[in-house]
């Protein structure tokens, strides 16, 4: 796995015993240049030879190097893992000129690079209809960088380090003939990295001859990675992929395709969509994103779980009584409602990001961290989940509200959206699991446009104290002295335990408080961004925090049935006022199952 | 017990709740009224039990630290009478309550002492300040030295404090209290002197219904000489007369047993009020909050994820100059028999039946009778040596002019105990307590086990303990709660790091923490008896440690020494490695 210890800079803490390996390796390799503390590691010949030898089967980092890497669980030596530091990634953001190219994916990407987690040889390519030369793309991309704001200095330089390995070819989404002068320009930049030894299918090739041709074993077993960014509508997925496949493919080396929502608008058309992007690529050539599970907290709510002796022991129906997934922003569609309107909230939002977290949070313990593991346990929560129904489910729409003299506008006042148009802008379902873990357990979701506030969080409500002693001390309701836990992904990454403590003073009143972790006062340091840990899996072909196909299908289905009979039954959205707390029926769908809202109640939340 | 709610009208939403109604009856009150009216602004006829609603309704919002000034002065009279059991309240308080108000007169016994001034008469006036007190009180000085009033007053006002948030009317609120304390001059064994305090009682109670609180400040060996005095001259007719001593209660089971013997020949069970003052601090109070009102904490609360826990006091002075006393008793009877298994008792009880005094101290009588005697291969202990630092030179224990040449009194010891219970067996409680070491600090530790099977062990390295859980409960200084949990270092690795879980009394509590004494004060003059020790309590304490302190005194058993101001002898790391336990309070990220 891929997971420990990516770019040494990355931490917010000083560097282990295993990065410092990693920094010696990685300087020893920069330099050519062995530093003192390393022969040991290296001594003579045969270390060499393994080392050359492990080179093409582990993720790049020799293991005789990285011993406490030894032990990992390493499934799949004989593919997948291919070395990063000494071969040459190319990056093609196909649909370079559009919106998500310029806001997120060449920052991520010069994120990583200036973080020094990119291989040492990479290109990026962006591609497009617009005719551009490298220049102008060069001049576009440059205005959406920025450097972390905790370590500005040389950024201006290595800005200019980064716009140089940008490049533009400008051409039409289905041509075939197009991408094959992609391709012709991708090889030419290729061999210039590679140097003499240009074609990659010499890996087997070594010299073991010390010292001298090190440098030459650093060279060998070089190959021609390809990374392929579609940031461009669903309905040209498929050509594009055709195309590049067909015509643009690494012919050493690795060729990965990186699609983005939506896929598809239901288990039929996603079924298509998987069906024909297969025609083409095999699954593990496929990075479904889901940029939610790249954010940091989301990260963490794994090892929350299983790296804490105190959670896992309450993780089931026995101890927690509902779960809350809440997503909302408190903006609507301002003007770019013409992609939501065809989607909706549910789409947008709940079927993916939502669920997706769902899944983390639910599953049982996986076998080890290995992608595959990860992926089958969250499938097995998806297959035990009832399909939802539409009782379970209110939907609603913002409508126009005036507050302080600013007239808020409603999503039919969108000028892009249909007059008439009943999307919701406002979601929430009740889900269940029927496994032994969670039976009887609501998993609530909650998601919306143009309310009142913008936060994704995950609330996990605890049953009552059976027996409270100070039942008494909590008056009429003991629902309010249940503890939680919140875990906020956005903004203000936070994790917090709401406990009951007494009040300090000489009476005996309870009061409930936060056993508190706050990100932004633990962690000094900007937390990166979800599309650089994404990208940079995609790169080091790990495929944890992407979609796989079984998934995708059994999220579809699950949701399916409802998006159908809401669009066949015309059923209209409740309407909300625009920066309201969103339609009422959210409370009554919680209070069938007895649950309150937790980011709604009046203390603490 | 004492009813849990509100206690003292201004630091508590509503008081008027009449003794006597049980838990069961309160709530089977309660039932039948939608929470509509019991929230809303119904009128709520005025009988007792309405009220009762109305505090309940209050109580509902917990509001931090905001403290309604509805303090209305009938509240106080009742509330002051709110600890006791139903006959007691019908005794003191006749069916004409509203009339007939009781008084309450503390007689401070050794009053000229140190503790008397520094905690005894500044934890009154702090009460009197919150309007804790009944309406009617007196406060009585009474030692051998001959003292006006008077001179009382200048020397109690000396060390009088107001609140730092509350500082209106702060001399005001002094001046009144003052003109309520009184000194009597008499010998501690005379049964004369005493019944002349008892005609200036009288005099100051007026032919109201008066209960007595006797305070004994003073050195145990007349703790029986007072109180046979006290009890048989000064005893209240009417009302209910209270003793409340402090430690020490005897050096080993022997002595304290007849200690108990002969205040029982005066006294009841129920007048005697043993302080631990430990007891009443704002953390200790908490501990049973939190394992029994949250969800979260029972479930861990035991053998199978508690790998050990620790319980522990440092001061990071010495005797200075004040040993003689100590030299006595030694830390091992100054605060490990008492204080820290004390704690020790409450955080491993079982859940009591329900929060009455009787309940809780069945309850921690059975964890102490659940533990064996301690053996001397489970117990460090060590005595502090003379050091220079930063040219400063700190002496030895044995320098102090007030201890003997050659004192083998241990000054620190850490100690290894063991439950047998079903619960806990196996789990280590270590206990450690120290004078002149680098920090002052009182905590408990709960350290988890690891988790088993951990997915992300490589994350951690070679060494698992460095992952496990915590739960720390600093009770002093600085009060907190923080549970220590691993989570991912945010960036594109995948780093573990341990951090807090954090709740920081200071800044979420604004209020200054009441003092210790304040709440025992307030308790024994309620008659809550919770946070007092009782007999068979004190007893089953001393068992445990008697026969380890016989054999350390009677082989000679010469202490470690240990820098002062140092983080204490090897010896204690020794012993918790004996169990494969790391003192948490040395960790790095302590």
């Amino acid at each position: 796995m891929a997971i420990c210890f990516r770019c040494h800079r990355s931490g917010a803490s000083a560097p282990s015993s295993v990065d410092h390996y990693r920094t010696l390796a990685r300087n020893a390799r920069k330099n050519k240049v062995w530093p003192a503390s390393v022969p040991s590691l290296l001594a003579g010949h045969e270390a060499i030879r393994k080392w050359g030898f492990q080179m093409k089967s582990s993720n790049g980092y020799p293991l005789n190097v990285v011993s406490s890497q030894k032990e990992e669980p390493y499934t799949d030596h004989s593919k997948a893992k291919e070395e990063q530091i000494d071969s040459t990634v190319s990056i093609t953001v196909v649909g370079a000129s559009g919106d998500l190219a310029k806001k997120k994916i060449f920052p991520a990407l010069f994120a990583l690079f200036y973080e020094d987690c990119l291989p040492k040889h990479f290109t990026v390519f962006g591609y497009a209809r617009t005719q551009l030369t490298d220049e102008e793309l060069r001049n576009m991309i440059g205005k959406t960088l920025t450097c972390r704001i905790d370590k500005r200095e040389n950024c201006g330089d290595k800005m200019e380090q980064f716009l140089q390995t940008c490049f533009y070819h400008s051409g039409q989404y289905g041509s075939e003939e197009n991408f094959l002068e992609l391709d012709r320009k991708l090889k030419d930049k290729e061999s210039k990295q590679m140097g003499f030894l240009s074609n990659g299918d010499n890996r087997n090739f070594f010299i073991p001859v010390f010292p001298i041709n090190m440098i030459l074993s650093l060279q060998v077993g070089k190959s021609a990675n390809r990374l392929f960014y579609l940031s461009i509508p669903p309905n040209i997925f498929v050509d594009v992929v055709r195309c590049a496949s067909r015509t643009a493919s690494s012919p050493t080396g690795w060729t990965r395709v990186i699609v983005e929502k939506p896929f598809g608008r239901d288990a039929q058309s996603s079924g298509e969509l998987t069906r024909s992007l297969k025609q083409h690529l095999t699954e593990d050539q496929i990075f479904r994103i889901d940029h939610y599970l790249g954010k940091e907290l989301v990260e963490n709510l794994s090892v929350l779980r299983f790296s804490n002796l105190v959670f896992e022991p309450l993780w089931s129906r026995k101890f927690i009584r509902n779960v809350q997934l809440i997503f909302s922003e408190d903006f609507g569609t301002e003007g770019r409602g013409g992609y939501f309107d065809n989607y909706g909230i549910i789409r947008d939002i709940m079927q993916n990001h939502l669920l997706q977290i769902l899944a983390l949070f639910a599953m049982e313990t996986p076998v080890s961290l290995d992608a595959e593991d990860i992926r089958n346990e969250k499938v097995k929560v998806l297959r035990s989940m009832r399909t939802l129904q539409l009782d379970d489910v209110v939907v609603g729409q913002y409508k126009g509200h005036t507050r302080g003299g600013r007239s808020l506008p409603a999503y039919i006042d969108d000028p892009t959206v249909p007059k008439g148009s009943l999307t919701p802008t406002f979601a929430a379902a009740a889900l269940f699991i029927d496994n032994a873990r969670w039976d009887g357990v609501p998993f609530l979701m909650k998601a919306g446009k143009a309310l009142h506030t913008r936060r994704a969080e995950i609330r996990v409500q605890f049953r009552h104290v059976p027996g409270n002693l100070y039942k008494r001390n909590f008056g009429t309701d003991l629902d309010k002295a249940t503890n939680e836990l919140v875990i906020r992904v956005q903004p203000d990454e936070a994790i917090y335990l709401k406990i009951n403590n007494k009040i300090p003073g000489l009476s005996m009143r309870l009061d409930s408080s936060n056993l508190n972790l706050l990100y932004a006062s633990r962690y000094p340091r900007e937390i990166p961004d979800a599309y650089e840990r994404l990208l940079l899996d995609a790169i080091e072909g790990e495929r944890r925090l992407f979609i796989r196909s079984d998934e995708l299908d059994a999220a579809w289905a699950l949701f399916t049935p409802v998006l159908k009979e809401l669009e066949d039954k015309r059923i209209a959205p409740e309407l909300y006022p625009y920066g309201s707390r969103g339609p009422v029926g959210a409370h009554y769908l919680a209070a069938k199952y007895n649950v309150r809202w937790g980011d709604l109640s009046s203390q603490y939340s | 017990m004492a009813l849990s709610v509100a206690k003292c009208p201004s630091s508590s939403a509503a008081a008027r709740l009449a003794p006597g109604h049980s838990p069961l009856r309160w709530s089977t009150l309660l039932r039948p009224f939608p929470r509509h009216v019991l929230a809303g602004s119904v009128a709520i006829p005025s009988s007792k039990n309405w009220n009762l609603g109305v505090a309940c309704k209050q109580e509902v919002g917990t509001v931090p630290v905001s403290s309604p000034k509805e303090a209305a002065s009938k509240n106080v009279e009742i509330g002051g009478s709110l600890g006791l059991s139903s006959e007691e309240y019908r005794d003191v308080i006749g069916p004409n309550s509203s009339e007939r108000e009781p008084t309450v007169s503390i007689t401070v016994v050794g009053a000229s002492g140190d503790l008397a001034k520094k905690k005894i008469f500044p934890a009154l006036f702090a009460l009197y300040y919150e309007d804790c007190l009944p309406k009617h009180f007196t406060i009585f000085g009474y030692a051998r030295s001959k003292m006006t009033d008077a001179e009382l007053r200048t020397m109690v006002s000396k060390t009088l404090t107001c609140r730092i948030d509350k500082r209106e009317n702060c001399n005001e609120k002094m001046e009144q209290f003052l003109q309520r304390c009184f000194y009597h001059s008499g010998q501690y064994e005379s049964e004369e002197n005493f019944a002349d305090l008892d005609k200036e009682l009288k005099e100051h109670e007026g032919g109201r219904l008066s209960n007595r609180l006797f305070y004994l400040s003073i050195p145990p060996n007349i703790f029986i000489d007072v109180v046979k005095s006290a009890s048989k001259s000064a005893s209240s007719k009417n009302g209910w007369t209270r003793v409340i001593v402090e430690k020490p209660f005897g050096r080993d089971s022997e002595s304290s047993a007849a200690l108990t013997r002969g205040l029982k020949q005066y006294l009841d069970e129920d007048q005697i009020f043993r302080i631990d003052h430990y007891l009443g601090k704002e953390l200790v109070e908490n501990l049973s909050i939190l394992r029994f009102s949250n969800l979260v904490f029972e479930p861990l609360w035991s053998r199978q994820y508690i790998r050990n826990v620790q319980l522990i006091f440092s001061e990071d002075f010495g005797t200075e100059g004040r040993g003689g006393y100590f030299d006595n008793y030694g830390i091992i009877r100054d605060i490990m028999q008492n204080h820290l298994l004390q704690i020790l008792a409450l955080f491993a009880m079982e859940t009591p039946v329900s929060l009455d005094a009787e309940d809780i101290r069945n309850e921690k009588v059975k964890v102490l009778r659940s533990m064996k005697p301690l053996q001397l291969e489970n117990v460090v202990i060590g005595q502090y040596k003379s050091h220079t630092k930063g040219g400063v030179a700190y002496p030895g224990y044995t320098d102090d002019k007030t201890v003997p040449k050659g004192s083998l009194t241990p000054t620190f010891a850490a100690a290894a105990l063991f439950i047998d219970n079903a619960r806990w067996d196996g789990v280590p409680f270590l206990m450690k307590a120290g004078k002149a070491l680098e920090t002052r600090r009182t905590e408990i530790r709960v350290q988890f086990r690891h988790v088993p099977g951990n997915l992300y062990k490589r994350s951690f390295g070679t060494d698992l303990d460095r992952a496990t859980n915590e739960l720390v409960i600093r009770v002093q200084p600085n009060e907190a709660i923080y549970l220590k949990i691993n989570n991912k270092i945010p960036g594109l690795g995948m780093r573990l790091d341990r951090s807090n879980l954090n709740l920081l009394y200071a800044s979420r509590y604004s209020k200054e923490i009441p003092d210790a004494y304040e709440r025992l004060l307030l308790d024994a003059i309620e008659g809550e008896r919770r946070l007092f020790i009782r007999s068979d309590e004190l007893d089953a304490a001393w068992e445990l440690f008697t026969p380890l302190l016989k054999e350390l005194e009677e082989k000679k058993i010469a202490p470690e020494l240990y820098p002062y101001g140092s983080c204490g002898p090897a010896g204690a790391h020794y012993l918790a490695a004996n169990y494969n336990v790391r003192w948490g309070d040395t960790a790095s990220d302590a």
